[in-house]
């Protein structure tokens, strides 16, 4: 019994939150809509200290690029994942370098230093 | 006829026989996800210290790469150098903060830490090898010359960064 505390105890204090984004290098193709590129990014929360991941794009140099999803800030539960697709205009895609989703964390969670997960995926410049 | 019909029964169930297989597809592709194996805790030592070291009294986070496939990925770890969330401050707070090469699941990666570049509160990873690495990050932040922290809860925020190469 004392043992089973003791392994629980370990287990709650090294227990994994994992942030997954796919794919590392998507492609802008063509959407319906003229003069807009489209890609599609899967995002998986396995971190249940996170509800909440803000997409980005970004050029070469981290300054932001025009872009739309259906939502900026998705909310996501635990073991959630989701397929959101991102549009940049056509003039734009040349500079589009990153796409990045970002964990937003709540202030009231946890004490001391709290861990904000990022993952950049880069753009494929071989586009179809 | 009838013979020609059961005939052709007879070929139709030995083609369906045949024609059973199971075909299990894969792909392995680029990938990073980061894990938060352990959240940071401040220790107070003294009034005005906070520092996440063993001998202070604290935790360091404990942040932990997986990469499929090598060469990908650069991992970017910011320290913290401001309070997310904290008491009124009337003074300055000296920050200090740094990432390290806590483990490796792979001998190839001996060279990370010799590797990493650091700027600022930056240190970056060139993840050139598939596996898991584990990354701590020590964080001081020390209150005015001498000065006592208010009473209250002190946040700060780590960053763990996975950009595609």
């Amino acid at each position: 019994m004392r043992f089973a505390a003791l392994l629980l105890a370990f287990l709650s204090a090294y227990k994994a939150d994992a942030h997954e984004m796919l794919p590392s290098h998507p492609v802008l193709s063509v959407s319906y809509v003229s003069g807009v590129l489209k890609t599609q990014m899967h995002l998986f929360n396995k971190r249940q200290d996170v509800e909440y991941y803000e997409v980005g794009v970004f050029d070469a140099e981290w300054n932001p690029v025009p872009f739309v999803t259906g939502y900026r800030i998705i909310r996501l539960e635990y073991l959630e994942q989701v397929k959101f697709d991102v549009y940049i205009l056509k003039d734009d895609a040349d500079r589009a370098e990153f796409v990045c989703s970002r964990s937003k964390l709540r202030g009231d969670d946890t004490k001391g230093a709290m861990v904000a997960s990022r993952i950049c995926s880069r753009f494929s410049k071989g586009r179809s | 006829m009838r013979v020609t019909l059961l005939a052709g029964a007879v070929a139709l169930a030995c083609s369906g026989a045949l024609a059973e297989e199971a075909i299990i597809m894969g792909n392995v592709e680029s990938k990073c996800v980061i894990n938060t194996d352990t959240t940071g805790v401040y220790g107070n030592p003294v009034a005005g210290k906070l520092s996440t070291d063993t001998a202070d009294g604290g935790v360091e986070p404990i942040i932990r790469y997986d990469v499929a496939l090598g060469g990908s990925y650069t991992a970017r770890i910011v320290a913290p150098n401001s309070f997310s969330s904290s008491p009124v401050l009337t003074d300055t707070v000296f920050w200090e903060g740094s990432s390290a090469v806590k483990e490796v699941s792979d001998t190839a990666m001996a060279d990370y830490e010799d590797n990493a570049v650091t700027y600022d509160y930056t240190t970056e990873y060139d993840l050139h090898t598939a596996g898991t690495t584990w990354f701590s990050v020590d964080s001081l932040a020390e209150y005015g010359y001498g000065k006592a922290y208010p009473a209250g809860e002190y946040r700060a925020i780590v960053t763990a960064e996975c950009i595609a190469n």
